[in-house]
């Protein structure tokens, strides 16, 4: 893949968006309501992702038992078939094992945790598939699921990736873009500047990151309006639902 | 799972009774309702999902890929995950042997010739997002699904490619893309639990509790096939009711597969034609 | 033969009571500034987390908020609720809150020392102390080592009781009591569970239904069905006597009670299939009236009970397409009744 053809001098990228253009994005919570105490699905362009929280519950060893706060437990697992070129990964895989105490720290901080003490609350991500910005699409896919348990939390946190393409930031890469320029990924608390999650794959020049955060926090409060809309448009059904009883 | 002894006892007394009374009142050969879905990975040949109302549920997906027949021992390959157990765990090499096996020994190879030399392998992805009873008929269930909607691509270079180098080349349009064929119907397995006399199909988790013992059947093209074997569905708990089989009551499993199987088939088949007609590709 | 009598296989129904309008479209970032009004004013019935809820400082927060600088925001999403002075938001989703009084049913998980564990469905099992128990020889007796010793021989891991809420510890632990006849062990029937905010609160959460079968309703969304003991009545009586004038002869009645039988594992031996039938019944109109989220109640139980009896396979209640036929009748039932 030749660098020309990731951002084209008329503006367009790879496929066809903007600079600052997302991709569709879909969520849905409450999928799972008998096997979940929470639960989510998203997809942003062709990543998908299924998200299932369990808990506050007891834990089912005393190690996992806090006095003071709730133990946030994340499994993550990548389907073999989320790629185009089927590849098993294995749960002890470095990257893996450094997504999963990524997210662990980001949601200890933004769940609050002191309300549930002794408790366990155990999160199990299914990746189904992934083309670029799998870290965002699952954020945002816990943040739904927790939210759907009734877990008191600050506020949501809104993930996105952004790149950079020489001067130019590109938000929310797909796959092709990813492996090709180096890639940020960051986690908003609600309307805030607040970040909960900040992660860089390669390196980018300092001097160009004030923009690209810049460019990225709008994009993740977008992303919050959208969740939130989803949030609202189930909750207003169900609670009309429980106010015929 | 763990039962009182005043639940596993009043379960196994309404159980042995002739006929049953299940939890739910389902009769000895109905299967509990499910809900499923497919051909909604589109990175796959074939997909499909299951869900039961107790929430459990598994994910199938099938994905081709061209090799040298010569170079590989089997044409099909077959991966189980299971949401909380490890993949070298017993329960999870239980599961996978069972289906790798069903598949490898009756799955018609001549499907996946393409030229003399070249075949398509498959790799049957399947990862049971929960599941609170003995999985592998809702596995098999739902593997049925994917291969019966599972699309390969059109060879359109020449299938005679003993005396040429030539590599196979397919058409780029998906729409002559062609399923494995229309009359296939591949292997599943079902799950019997034997309680006194009484042989009860698709037993759910409480059942499965105070079972005497469990049997998987496999039936493949309108027949009770081999292997039949027997289980202890009760898995990660104490079932003291597990004892020996009455050899009658395996031939009666057969007859009452052979009997009630077909209409199970029959309304897998129902599901992949309305599915092929609706063009909704939401997984949920 | 009909298929749908061995299997019933559907398509998952969007069914969520709204559908998306469908675009495909990217998302514009520039030119397209998402105020945050919109989404606060338009229908708003509920609130989501982060959201603020009120400036003034008045009122005290409760579950579900939490303030700065005098603020009060949400941090679940769901109904808000003025009570007094006190701002709380409950969530739409969650697992059950115990609450001091609540009836509820529960699985012991863990024996320790004097006191039991129970799984009640809560954020955290809660514990029976076996002080709040009855124990064989009445309840008056002293505690001794001895039952200290045997403490597995009353309740054991998996045994299913009902109890009552006596009390929440700060850490939010409940502590449960069987102190009353009513409760304890049980037996002669089946469990079944529900989620907990489908459970109406009522007076009563014991209670017979037609057919011979009584019903606890936990509060906690646990239920047991089972056959209708005919010493019952006899048992609610004695248990008012010992409030009422606590010297009367219901005391000798109570030690005769709260023998070992009340421990005992052993079912009725003379449960009919009838009965067990009629259990059937009612587990598939509870699963019914949870599949179509309709809340739980005495009268529901008893009108879906009704109009299943026109179902002669009492199997075919389990699919879809029944629950929603029963759940549909007993709205309009109640319609009619007003």
């Amino acid at each position: 893949m030749s660098r020309m053809e990731i951002y084209s001098p008329e503006g367009l990228r790879l496929d066809g968006r903007r600079w600052n253009e997302l991709r569709r994005f879909e969520s849905k919570i409450n999928t799972h309501p008998n096997s979940s105490d929470g639960s989510s699905y998203v997809e942003q362009g062709n990543t998908k992702v299924i998200c299932m929280v369990q808990g506050p519950m007891e834990p089912s060893s005393r190690s996992q038992a806090d006095s003071t706060k709730a133990t946030i437990e994340v499994n993550l697992s990548v389907a073999s078939f989320s790629t185009f070129e089927r590849k098993k990964r294995s749960k002890s895989e470095k990257r893996m094992v450094e997504l999963k105490a990524t997210l662990e720290r980001t949601f200890e901080q933004s769940v609050m945790c002191h309300l549930y003490p002794r408790t366990l609350i155990q999160v199990d991500v299914t990746v189904l598939a992934q083309d670029g910005g799998l870290l965002a699409s699952v954020t945002n896919a816990i943040t739904l699921a927790l939210i759907d348990a009734g877990i008191a939390m600050y506020d949501y946190v809104s993930c996105i990736s952004v790149g950079l393409y020489d001067q130019t930031p590109l938000l929310d890469l797909n796959g092709l873009e990813e492996k090709d320029i180096s890639t940020l990924t960051i986690g908003v608390i609600g309307k805030t500047e607040k970040l909960a999650l900040l992660m860089l794959e390669d390196k980018i020049p300092l001097d160009n990151l004030e923009s690209i955060l810049g460019i990225a926090i709008a994009a993740t409060h977008r992303l919050r309006d959208l969740m939130d809309d989803e949030v609202r448009k189930h909750g207003n059904v169900r609670a009309s639902k429980l106010a015929k009883n | 799972m763990i039962l009182s002894p005043a639940e596993r006892s009043y379960l196994y007394d309404s159980l042995s009774q002739k006929p049953p009374i299940r939890p739910g009142a389902r009769s000895d050969h109905q299967f509990r309702p499910l809900e499923a879905k497919t051909s909604f990975l589109p990175n796959s040949n074939g997909s499909a999902r299951i869900r039961l109302n107790d929430g459990s549920e598994c994910m199938i997906s099938v994905k081709s890929k061209v090799v040298v027949t010569k170079s590989v021992t089997n044409l099909i390959d077959v991966d189980i995950d299971v949401a909380g157990f490890r993949d070298d765990s017993n329960f999870v090499s239980n599961l996978k042997y069972n289906l790798t096996s069903l598949l490898i020994t009756n799955f018609p190879s001549q499907y996946l010739k393409l030229t003399s030399k070249y075949s398509f392998k498959l790799f049957i992805d399947c990862i049971v997002i929960s599941h609170s009873s003995y999985p592998l008929s809702l596995i098999s269930l739902a593997t049925y699904l994917a291969l019966k909607t599972t699309r390969l691509p059109l060879l359109v270079s020449e299938v005679n490619d003993e005396e040429i180098e030539e590599q196979p080349t397919f058409s780029d349009d998906w729409d002559n893309a062609k399923y494995l064929d229309e009359a296939f119907e591949p292997p599943i397995f079902i799950t019997l639990g034997v309680i006194g006399t009484n042989l009860l199909f698709d037993p759910s988790i409480e059942e499965e509790q105070v079972l005497e013992n469990g049997l998987i059947v496999s039936f493949y093209k309108d027949n009770v096939i081999t292997p039949i074997s027997n289980i202890n569905l009760a898995t990660n708990s104490n079932n003291s009711n597990f004892k020996g089989l009455n050899q009658k009551l395996i031939i009666e499993s057969i007859n009452l597969c052979n009997k009630y199987c077909p209409a199970i088939i029959k309304a897998l088949n129902t599901l992949t034609e309305q599915d092929d007609e609706g063009d909704d590709d939401h997984i949920f | 033969m009909d298929v749908t009598e061995v299997i019933n296989i559907t398509k998952p129904s969007r069914s969520r009571g709204y559908e998306d309008e469908d675009d495909d479209s990217d998302i514009e970032m520039l030119g397209n500034n998402h105020n945050d009004g919109e989404f606060t004013n338009n229908n708003s019935s509920i609130v989501t987390p982060g959201e603020l809820i009120t400036e003034d400082p008045i009122w005290m927060k409760g579950h579900g908020t939490y303030f700065i600088e005098d603020k009060t925001y949400s941090s679940v999403a769901g109904n808000v609720s003025r009570v007094n002075r006190l701002l709380s938001v409950i969530p739409i989703r969650g697992r059950y809150q115990p609450e001091t009084g609540d009836h509820i049913v529960g699985r012991i998980t863990e024996v320790g020392n004097k006191r039991w564990k129970v799984d009640i469905g809560a954020k955290q099992d809660a514990v029976l102390m076996l002080g709040s128990v009855n124990l064989p020889g009445g309840i008056l007796r002293r505690k001794s080592e001895t039952d200290e010793l045997q403490m597995r021989n009353f309740l054991k891991e998996g045994d299913l009781l009902n109890a009552e809420v006596q009390t929440i510890f700060n850490n939010g632990i409940a502590s449960l009591h069987t102190r009353s006849l009513k409760y304890g062990k049980l037996r002669n029937g089946m469990f079944l569970k529900v989620p907990s905010s489908l459970i109406i609160k009522s007076k009563n959460h014991a209670f017979d239904l037609p057919g011979n079968i009584s019903c606890v309703l936990g509060v906690n969304g646990y239920i047991w069905l089972y056959k209708t003991n005919l010493n019952n009545q006899n048992n609610n009586t004695t248990n008012i006597n010992i409030h009422n004038n606590g010297a009367s002869p219901a005391i000798t009645r109570l030690e005769e009670e709260s023998s070992w039988e009340i421990y005992s594992d052993k079912n009725d031996s003379n449960i009919t299939n009838a009965i067990r039938s009629n259990i059937t019944r009612y587990y598939n109109i509870i699963k019914a009236l949870s599949f179509c989220e309709l809340g739980i109640t005495e009268p529901r139980i008893i009108m879906g009970y009704e109009s299943s009896l026109s179902y002669m396979n009492v199997g075919s209640l389990i699919d879809k397409d029944s629950m929603e036929t029963i759940c549909q009748e007993i709205i309009n039932n109640e319609k009619m009744r007003g």
